[in-house]
């Protein structure tokens, strides 16, 4: 094996996309020291080990080209695989998963010359996961009242447990093992809603603008509280507050106002609030369907956002009595990218793509919240995944 | 109500009553029986003190007095005060039958074993539930009917008929309203409002609800409603999803037994609150109607959006499965002008209606559970939220559990606050003893209807009269503005047929509730759980077209019978046509929601017509016809006898057959017959009809009957102890056909009780109307005379009915019975007290005619023998029946049903 050609495929191909309705997900290894001749690779034994990062970026689907750019300009030119027309010169093999590895599979064929492996998508979500919980520690965490708590996660007691992948919409998996999981439900509430829903009633260009609106936002405006209904006193006998949400956007009917009227704030932390709380009732009642005591969130809804992990956590926390935690994952957006890029090992023995193959080889050094891609030129959202520091064997 | 409007300001006097009595007596029209007249007096009410009596135990401390003569509605109210709906229950006490004055009668209840103290034991109270709806903004169109009724002035305890003094009144309340309008409670009616738990009301009712009423639940999918029969003992546990505001899940185990398990903030609230928002609907209904139109697809991202147009196959979701509520609004750079009010309103509908749908499922698997109720107001009836919601459900149960819904939904909470009276009287009631009807102004004051139903019969008429013709159908109502004068809200009426699934037309009706506690199941039968009455299934489209056909041809003849029997007046015809006005509008209703009125049968369609006419005060539209055909058969009843004893036993066996089948053709019912009565005198028919049964009959079943009652090899059989014969029409049916069939029981020995409709409907006798029939008989036949003597039904003979049974053995009575009921059908589970009590010894059950032989009952099954005999005069009735043709003949006869024993 020429170790030079090694190289310089590795940088290109170990990449993976997750194309979903609203969010491109990318992950690719970035060797340490990347330009330097030196140092990042060790070989033995027939295998070159590459010290290296995984980086993460991700792009709205509907701004594509940004994406093409990007992978153009910083992953194929970069690696030097490319033509002066910017496609590759040789057909690329790359992981994708996602619906859109299916919509756009013809785009990134004639724009790039990059021929979409595909992956199915929940099969690379739990791949990623399972990579995510029993490589990368401190990747889990809970929150609860703006407590942010890693928790350890026992290697041999992760399994059973439930994953709730929020993207447009959400799927609710029941993970058992490696490569064992059953989709069990989801709902059509998800983060698309939030999206759609925050755009026709804010006129919010994007997803963070929608987010940082809400953050400012007050609920009981809009949404019609417990104690709104029982004149400010508790409905004690069944258990409900007077500050819990009886009907969302529920005062709404009947206050006279128009849209207008409110302040975007407002609607949209109410929005935030009924789509996290939906998702979290959901998902403790499936959690409690299956006996399972750990639900992991994950998907761009959560973005890391406290409000909403709140949200979620108080809902999973007040249904299942505090049976049932909600926890969340540090690299929630990154999940099924990831799951298809550690799909590569699981093709070692295909000689086609023999350059590209790669595994994993062990843990995470360390994960770094240092901005990784200044040297990037097209603007992509990349600050919402770290880096994490890894080593991979080129086969 | 002229003045009502003055009434804001003067505190309620009771002079008011004048008018308000007059009116109430008139709108709850109570069938007359004879020699009562309606109470229609403008006078102060007056209590009437006559045949007082103590009810229940005597030995009991203040025992309760019944006074029986009592016209005044006794009543007591519980409302339900929403956000957006006012729903209102009251109860109006009416003695339904009060005939208890025959004497004739009397005798025979005494010789039924029917005490008057058992007849006045029953622990439910007859009278009338009433549902009534208002919207919450005009909550002063409530405060008005409610003070024009009188209603808040009732002791809230229903069998005590005191008029309470002003400010000492309570009224049952439920429904975040209750506190909010109080004060306004007190201050206009003087009343205090005693605020009910929701939930606790909400489970009351829906428990109420479904054990009492048969078929209150149904299933919906695909714009398809089913009803569904629960057993009271099988009801619980189960599911009530309550969609208000908010929603509420609760887990019901049983009377009074229930938690609330779950409930989701996304309900109806966040459907009107974001519909409001998003499309600038000025009501909850213009949203819902705006969906009908909707195409979800424009802002929903769907499975195929994401998989470019492919299934998601893998995990069972079609391209069409939403994966993303609004999830299109994100990636397309439209603002919310550029989309569909009516798509965003679908999308809206479609995602909170699957949401419930699946947190409701969810939470059933978590209990075990397989029913799930929903109702509450986001529901309404409303088709596509059902199907939605019913579609969630058994999507995620892979059809292993079954979205309800109910009939009454909206009235739960109010239902349920009624319970909540100390002595509501409702507590073992049967769903047996319970009749629903449909009175005019039903049609309209279905699930979106407000205000109060309409007053008398005057303003009835008018509001009939505003209706639009068009065609023979009624089409469009023209909707009341609020008049200055009564003060009652706009109906809005279905105007269209349009498309299949409007948001109004699926909303069913909701008919006033009888409570008749002296009905009961009829004892006779095989399996009252199984029995089923219609032997035609009106659910069957092709049927139902056919029925209603026949329905709206008859119905101009029909009219015209009725203002004849009444003169012809101004009055009557004024009546007659308003008439004709209201029963189209029900015909035309059930064309366009086949299941408003519940689960129908075609008894219940035909006992709709009778109730209609009697609505409009036809008390009895063949009165005359019946008359003169009784005359005309009673002259020809000795020759008739002469020829039949002059017979072997044989031969005479099957001439009282042959009799029964030919004289069942003198039926006004039917179309084809009413053309032959142009053609003959009444004996000319019967014997030309006589003559023409050729054996072998359709269905015949005669040999084994005669082997029955005349054995063979020899063989003597035992005679039938005691024969029940449901009789059909006057004139020939009963007095050439019956009557003979019955003299031949009388004469073997066997006990005859001759079953008769308690109120008229079509030319049928009544059971009123028989002891004159058969007095007209007697004087012909000794044997006839003797019987009747002795079953009490020739008052003025002096015999004393306790000799009866001195007499020798082959002497039996002749008896009358009402039947309970005022259709030309008969529904076995609801027949009066006294058939149930005649039927205890009876061991032969003769049913005769159309009406309770094949359209009801044909394929009943029996603890006894029974002999179904009718001609069948409609030749699709043949041709589905029994495969023959018109003027076919039945003779039906079965050995007791083995299933029971």
């Amino acid at each position: 094996m020429d170790p030079k050609n090694s190289r310089f495929s590795t940088q290109i191909s170990h990449l993976a996309l997750d194309i979903g309705g609203t969010l491109i997900k990318l992950v690719y290894f970035s060797p340490n020291g990347d330009n330097c001749e030196d140092g990042s690779i060790v070989v033995g034994n027939g295998c070159s080990v590459v010290q290296g990062r995984l980086c993460f970026a991700k792009f709205e689907t509907r701004k594509i080209d940004d994406c093409l750019d990007f992978i153009r300009f910083n992953i194929l030119q970069h690696s030097g695989v490319q033509h002066t027309n910017g496609t590759a010169r040789d057909k690329l093999s790359v992981k994708a998963t996602g619906g859109g590895a299916f919509k756009f599979a013809d785009l990134f064929k004639e724009k790039l010359g990059i021929v979409f492996d595909k992956e199915d998508e929940m099969h690379s979500l739990v791949c990623g996961v399972n990579f995510l919980l029993k490589t990368v520690p401190r990747e889990a965490f809970t929150y609860l009242d703006g407590q942010k708590e890693f928790v350890q996660i026992d290697h041999n007691d992760l399994y059973p447990y439930l994953l709730v992948n929020i993207g447009s919409g959400v799927s609710m998996i029941k993970v058992d093992g490696d490569g064992k999981y059953e989709r069990i439900s989801g709902t059509s509430l998800g983060g698309g809603t939030f999206l759609g829903l925050g755009k026709l009633l804010t006129k919010c260009k994007s997803f963070d603008e929608l987010l940082e609106l809400s953050h400012q936002g007050n609920n009981r405006v809009i949404d019609m509280l417990v104690g709104d209904i029982y004149g400010g006193t508790d409905y004690s006998k069944i258990g409900l507050s007077s500050t819990a949400i009886a009907s969302s956007f529920g005062k709404a009917i009947s206050d006279g106002k128009e849209l207008e009227d409110y302040q975007p704030e407002d609607v949209a932390r109410s929005l935030l609030r009924m789509i996290s709380n939906n998702i979290g009732q959901i998902a403790y009642l499936n959690a409690l369907r299956f006996g399972l005591k750990r639900i992991f969130f994950g998907g761009f809804f959560i973005r890391g956002l406290e409000y909403t992990m709140d949200t979620i956590s108080v809902a999973v926390h007040f249904w299942s009595r505090g049976e049932a935690k909600a926890m969340f994952l540090r690299h929630e957006g990154f999940l099924g990218a990831l799951g298809a890029f550690t799909s590569y090992k699981d093709q070692s023995h295909s000689t086609e793509l023999k350059p590209h193959h790669h595994t994993v080889e062990r843990a995470v050094l360390k994960c770094s919240d240092d901005d990784s891609f200044r040297h990037i030129p097209v603007t992509a959202n990349v600050n919402d995944g770290e880096a994490i520091e890894c080593s991979i064997n080129l086969v | 109500m002229a003045g009502r409007e003055d009434d804001e300001h003067d505190p309620p006097i009771l002079d008011d009553k004048t008018e308000a009595e007059a009116k109430s007596s008139e709108r709850d029209m109570a069938p007359p029986g004879p020699g009562t007249s309606i109470h229609r007096s403008g006078s102060r009410p007056q209590l009437d003190l006559s045949k007082a009596e103590i009810q229940g135990n005597f030995e009991e401390r203040d025992p309760t007095i019944l006074l029986p003569n009592q016209s005044d509605d006794i009543s007591h109210l519980a409302l339900d005060i929403g956000g957006s709906l006012i729903k209102l229950l009251y109860f109006s006490r009416h003695e339904d039958y009060s005939n208890d004055d025959d004497k004739g009668k009397k005798t025979i209840k005494e010789r039924l074993g029917l005490t008057n103290g058992k007849l006045r034991s029953y622990p439910v109270l007859g009278g009338r539930l009433h549902f009534v709806k208002f919207e919450t903004h005009k909550i002063n169109e409530c405060l008005d009917f409610i003070h024009s009724k009188q209603l808040h002035r009732r002791d809230p305890y229903p069998w005590s008929s005191k008029t309470l003094p002003l400010g000492t009144g309570v009224i049952k309340v439920t429904g975040g309203g209750a506190y909010k309008f109080a004060d306004l409670f007190k201050e206009r009616l003087g009343v205090s409002i005693e605020k009910e738990d929701e939930m606790h009301c909400l489970v009351s009712g829906a428990n109420f609800l479904l054990k009492a009423i048969r078929h209150e639940a149904y299933t919906h999918m695909e714009g398809e409603k089913e009803f569904v029969q629960i057993e009271p003992n099988d009801l619980y546990p189960y599911l009530l999803v309550n969609v208000g505001s908010g929603v509420s899940i609760i887990k019901v185990d049983g009377e009074g037994k229930f938690e609330r398990v779950s409930g989701t903030n996304v309900g109806g609230g966040t459907y009107w609150g974001l519909g409001r928002l998003l499309t600038k609907c000025k009501s909850f209904d213009e949203l819902l109607e705006l969906s009908q139109k909707g195409d979800n697809s424009t802002i929903d991202m769907l499975v195929g959006d994401i998989y470019g147009g492919m299934d998601y196959s893998k995990i069972g979701l079609s391209a069409s499965t939403i994966a993303s509520s609004f999830g299109k609004a994100i990636s397309e750079n439209k603002e919310l002008e550029d989309y569909r009010p009516q798509d965003i309103s679908l999308s809206l509908l479609r995602m909170i209606s699957y949401n419930i749908g699946q947190i409701s499922y969810l939470n059933a698997l978590r209990f075990g559970l397989k029913r799930i109720f929903f109702g509450g107001f986001f529901i309404r009836g409303h088709a596509y939220t059902m199907d939605t919601i019913s579609f969630a459900v058994h999507f995620w149960s892979k059809g292993d559990m079954q979205a309800m819904f109910l009939r009454h939904e909206g009235f739960l909470g109010a239902m349920g606050a009624f319970m909540s009276y100390e002595k509501h009287g409702l507590d073992d009631l049967m769903s047996h003893q319970l009749v629903e009807r449909f009175p005019m102004g039903a049609p309209y004051t279905g699930g979106n209807i407000h205000g109060p139903p309409l007053g008398d019969l005057n303003e009835k008429i008018s509001w009939m009269e505003k209706f639009v013709r068009r065609g023979t159908e009624i089409t469009a109502p023209v909707p009341m503005t609020p008049s200055k004068t009564t003060g009652l809200g706009g109906f809005d009426v279905p105007s269209s047929r349009g498309s299949a699934l409007r948001s109004d037309a699926s909303a069913l009706n909701v008919g006033v509730l009888h409570l008749v506690p002296t009905l009961e199941v009829f004892p006779l039968l095989a399996d009252p759980k199984m029995y089923e009455p219609n032997t035609i299934d009106l659910s069957d489209q092709g049927e139902r077209e056919y029925w209603l056909k026949v329905l709206s041809e008859h119905l101009p003849d029909l009219v015209d019978t009725a203002v004849a029997s009444e003169g012809g007046t101004e009055d009557a015809k004024r009546r007659g046509d308003a008439f004709a006005r209201a029963f189209s509008a029900h015909l035309a209703r059930l064309m366009e929601e086949p299941a408003a009125y519940g689960k129908l049968g075609l008894a219940n369609l035909l006992e709709l017509r009778e109730e209609c006419l009697r609505e409009f005060q036809f008390v009895d539209a063949y009165r005359s016809i019946k008359q003169r055909e009784n005359e005309a058969s009673l002259a020809v009843l000795p020759d008739l006898l002469e020829e039949l004893d002059s017979m072997s036993e044989e031969a005479r066996l099957l001439t009282l057959i042959e009799g029964v089948l030919a004289a069942n053709i003198f039926d006004w019912g039917s179309r084809a017959c009413v053309d032959l009565y142009h053609k003959g005198t009444i004996i000319e028919i019967y014997r030309m009809s006589r003559n023409k049964m050729q054996r072998p009959w359709r269905v015949d079943d005669f040999d084994a009957f005669k082997e029955r009652m005349l054995g063979s090899g020899g063989k003597q059989p035992h005679r039938h102890k005691r024969a029940l014969l449901f009789v059909d029409n006057s004139g020939a049916d009963v007095i050439l056909g019956m009557l003979p069939l019955a003299r031949e029981f009388l004469r073997r020995g066997t006990e005859v009780v001759l079953v008769a409709n308690s109120l008229p409907a079509l030319n049928d006798v009544t059971a009123m109307e028989l002891p004159d029939i058969v007095a007209g008989a007697a004087k012909h036949c000794d044997i006839l005379r003797r019987a009747a003597e002795m079953g009490g039904l020739l008052v003025d003979a002096m015999v004393n009915p306790g000799d009866w049974s001195k007499n020798d053995s082959t002497s039996a009575p002749l008896m009358v019975v009402e039947n309970g009921c005022g259709s030309p059908c008969i529904d076995l589970r609801q027949v009066s007290s006294e058939l149930a009590a005649a039927a205890k010894d009876a061991d032969l059950v003769v049913l005769e005619g159309m009406g309770r032989a094949l359209h009801t009952n044909f394929n009943a099954q029996f603890k006894c023998e029974a002999l179904k005999l009718a001609m069948v005069k409609n030749q699709r009735l043949a041709e589905k029946l029994i495969n023959g043709n018109i003027y076919d003949s039945v003779c039906r006869y079965e050995p007791p049903s083995l299933s029971q024993m």
